[in-house]
């Protein structure tokens, strides 16, 4: 079965295209998160539109279940291939059509997040949601998990800059989400779709949103005597109206990490915490509100504030920041980066209970993270071969999510539930609301064959009223 | 008023009994003529359930009428950037649920890109609590755009959470003379500054709203004091300006008399001036009114009540070359606002699956 399989995959995508030896698989083991480790049985490589769609229908055929995958960043575990099909798609890397006049881009979905900005640049456009993976993770991976990033808190997730899907369904129909020549309505599925991990379909061109690079860009470096004080600021800016195009916080443990990296950033080492905020849009009031800002985060307590004088000073700060996980990997062998998100109003409670957490086990947390919207990207570098230790970083990463939930927060921001998260989707949502996201997915996927036994834990779903396959 | 509980337990009910029911908030919408075969009405309960002004996030019952989402956001300086044609007795669950928008749109999106939680009750009578109270949440499948602008085909929305934002320092209202919708986009697409709102009227909306004879745009204006004079400034390039009290947004959003016929018509936004040119052609020879929100590309034609024998050849017309989307139509042209997709059998997969026996709003959405 499993050869016919593989050859009846050659004939489509070439016989270098499709891997089945364990040492060939062993790559696709894990994504960007350690601690799993599930070698598919079989991977393609599609090159083209074509061979996805007849990969696809081929799996439909067989009744084979498998998993798409984009640069495998995800740090959610939800691109493993746990003995079924991996669908490679990081080959499909062409934009297809850049739009000036309608701001908006057609790309094929393993185009490079931080290609299409660089392609667009001249133009004086740019695709705004920016994940700190975004040199390597893909448009279309980024669509499966709704993608944000620094930038999303003035500019939005990937949901807010996703015009149009063209989709292959599991059962190999292609259809558009979406209206690329108007406005939409009724049912979103393209909504729907989004941040789906991959588990309604394979994407095989996204239609975006590109958005007019600002006139004028101020980035700011705040330095925190405590992490209490950083957190006030942020609230101060937050609550004053003024939309930072970015507001991201570190803690000490990752200033110390990413100043004795190559990514040095000139961050204060005596710092307990540091806010990197970037102001931008017309030149016009724009220098009012940075000293505005300037003014919250000293009446918060800060140290001293610092403009970044040029735009090489302004790319070196960012750099510490969007490279601080790469940062982290010389102080351990392994970094288990986590995401959950509380109302902003509760950060500072929070960072408290994440800090005394980490005390309480004997690990070092390193905080990260989208302080301007709440979301917390604690991470604890450990040795996953040590089973004291990583039975440790499991237990606090637990508490964590546990202390997110009940501060009226939720598990995952930016990253997906995937298989990480999947233990914590009970304690977040009802039974009625599990199930009415398994009735959900099996509408897009009947026999439930895209990325099974990820994202929705199927034990928790009460039987659904309708049959499985609900479609008429 | 009725909780939640109390709400699942007449949809039980009612789907036991197979009645169907038409889902309302205020009401402010049952003449706009969409189909929809009950005869029962059901209503969503009202009341603000929390506010946290420092977390920018407000819930409410789904009820809840703008006018009382806007005295509590005001108290706090804040406001919820949604503002829907029609009037302030209308509420936020029938704005979702609908997905209707309205100026502002131009610089803060849609009910989907407002909308963080939700609950709602399904055609089983299941109740349904999706997204959160954070602003950013990927956890789980997103049942929240699945709720969002579904006509409560999935299930009655009964609360929702939704992101406000703080009031600009300054908020400026300008009519431009600014002689062509194609000069709007152009001036829209090339400018640093991104208004709150832009719409571009017809000679005829024009008059009553600004005084003005011609075509005119309708711009707002916010930020701190340097930045509105700035884009004073470069608005002022469109044509001759002048200062409008605010008011006027909320005379164009009840703009349309009773029984008049609303739709509204898209492209890309780049083609603004030919939809604009086709929209005006038809709104004109039947004594109607066109405004445009330009940077959506979309345009709001509002005829006077009364069917015409011309009238059905000619949407059936524009609606072969643009997207045609209604508002308040009679029941006879409803089928021509409804386009065929590709995603209709999904679409109707996912109404079946909420709504088993067909009891919410059965027939709202065509055949989709």
């Amino acid at each position: 079965m499993s050869l016919a399989l593989e050859s009846r995959l050659a004939a489509i995508v070439g016989e270098k295209r499709v891997l089945a030896r364990p040492s060939e698989l062993r790559v696709y083991e894990s994504d960007g998160l350690p601690g799993y480790h599930h070698a598919p049985r079989l991977a393609v490589f599609p090159a083209t539109r074509d061979e996805v769609i007849d990969v696809v229908r081929l799996l439909a055929e067989t009744k084979t279940p498998y998993v798409a995958r984009g640069a495998g960043t995800g740090l959610s575990g939800g691109a493993l291939a746990n003995g079924v099909v991996l669908l490679g798609l990081h080959r499909l890397k062409r934009i297809i059509s850049i739009d000036v006049e309608n701001c908006r881009a057609v790309v094929e979905p393993g185009v490079v997040n931080a290609n299409l900005t660089a392609a667009t640049a001249p133009l004086g456009l740019h695709y705004a949601p920016d994940p700190s993976s975004q040199t390597a993770c893909t448009i279309g991976g980024n669509v499966s998990e709704n993608a944000g990033g620094p930038h999303c808190l003035k500019y939005g997730v990937t949901l807010n800059h996703v015009i149009a899907l063209t989709v292959i369904l599991p059962g190999g129909e292609i259809i558009t989400l979406g209206n690329p020549d108007g406005e939409d309505d009724g049912i979103d599925l393209l909504g729907a779709f989004i941040g789906s991990e991959g588990c309604f379909g394979v994407v095989l061109d996204v239609t975006v949103r590109l958005v007019k690079n600002p006139q004028a860009i101020r980035t700011l470096l705040a330095d925190f005597a405590s992490v209490d004080s950083a957190a006030r600021a942020v609230s101060a800016i937050i609550a004053s109206g003024i939309v930072a195009a970015a507001l991201e916080m570190m803690d000490a443990p990752t200033i110390h990490a990413v100043e004795a990296s190559i990514y040095a950033a000139g961050y204060p080492t005596d710092a307990a915490a540091i806010l990197l905020i970037e102001l931008d849009g017309p030149l016009a009031g724009l220098e009012e509100d940075v000293a505005r800002v300037e003014k919250f985060c000293l009446d918060a307590g800060a140290r001293g504030v610092r403009i970044a004088t040029d735009a090489a000073d302004r790319a070196r700060l960012w750099q510490g920041r969007k490279k601080a996980f790469g940062a982290m990997g010389r102080v351990s062998s392994h970094l288990v980066v986590q995401d959950a998100v509380v109302p902003r109003t509760k950060l500072p409670a929070i960072l408290a209970e994440i800090g005394r957490i980490g005390v309480a086990r004997g690990l070092t947390v390193c905080n990260v993270f989208h302080a301007g919207d709440g979301n917390l990207h604690p991470n604890i570098p450990y040795n996953a071969n040590d089973p004291v230790e990583s039975a440790h970083v499991h237990e606090a990463m637990r508490e964590v999510m546990e202390a997110c939930i009940a501060a009226g927060g939720t598990i995952t921001g930016e990253h997906g539930v995937g298989l990480d998260k999947l233990p914590y989707m009970a304690s977040l949502f009802t039974p009625s609301t599990l199930t009415a996201m398994c009735t959900l997915r099996t509408v897009f996927d009947p026999e439930q064959r895209s990325n099974p036994s990820k994202v929705v834990p199927i034990h928790s779903c009460r039987e659904w009223h309708a049959a499985p396959s609900a479609r008429p | 008023m009725s909780s939640s509980a109390e709400i699942s337990a007449l949809i039980a009910d009612a789907r036991a009994r197979r009645m169907p029911l038409r889902l309302t908030g205020g009401g402010t919408w049952l003449d706009a003529g969409r189909p929809c075969d009950a005869s029962e009405t059901l209503s969503a309960d009202t009341g603000v359930v929390t506010y946290e002004p420092g977390d920018l996030v407000l819930t409410v019952r789904a009820g809840t009428p703008f006018s009382e989402i806007q005295r509590v956001t005001n108290a706090n300086d804040q406001w919820l950037t949604l503002d829907p044609f029609g009037v302030t007795t209308g509420t936020l669950g029938a704005t979702v649920a609908t997905g209707s928008w309205g100026p502002l749109a131009s610089a803060f999106g849609v009910p989907r890109d407002h909308v963080l939680g939700c609950e709602f009750v399904t055609g089983a009578g299941d109740i349904v609590r999706a997204g959160g109270q954070v602003v950013k949440n990927v956890a789980g499948f997103d049942l929240v755009r699945l709720a969002t602008g579904s006509w409560g085909t999935v299930g009655m929305l009964t609360e929702i959470t939704v992101r406000v934002r703080a009031k600009p320092e300054e908020d400026c209202t300008l009519a431009i003379a600014a002689g062509s919708v194609g000069a709007v986009a152009d001036w829209v697409r090339a400018s640093v500054h991104t208004p709150l709102a832009a719409e571009f009227l017809s000679p005829a909306l024009a008059q009553p709203l600004t005084g003005s004879a011609d075509a005119s745009l309708l711009v707002r204006l916010g930020g701190n004091s340097p930045l509105v004079a700035a884009a004073r400034n470069a608005a002022a390039a469109l044509g001759d300006s002048r200062v409008l009290p605010a008011n006027v947004w909320s005379k164009l959003a009840g703009i349309e008399q009773p029984g008049a016929i609303v739709f509204r018509v898209s492209a890309m936004p780049a083609r603004i001036a030919h939809v604009w040119a086709r929209a005006l052609e038809l709104t004109e020879m039947f004594g109607g009114v066109a405004h445009a929100t330009v940077s959506r590309g979309v345009v709001r034609c509002i005829l006077p009540p009364g069917e015409s024998k011309e009238l059905p050849q000619m949407l059936a017309a524009l609606s072969a070359e643009m997207t045609l989307i209604g508002e308040r139509l009679p029941a006879s042209l409803w089928p021509l606002a409804t386009r065929a997709r590709s995603t209709d059998t999904l679409a109707r997969g996912v109404r079946h699956a909420f709504d088993p026996d067909s009891i919410l709003n059965p027939g709202i959405l065509g055949n989709t």
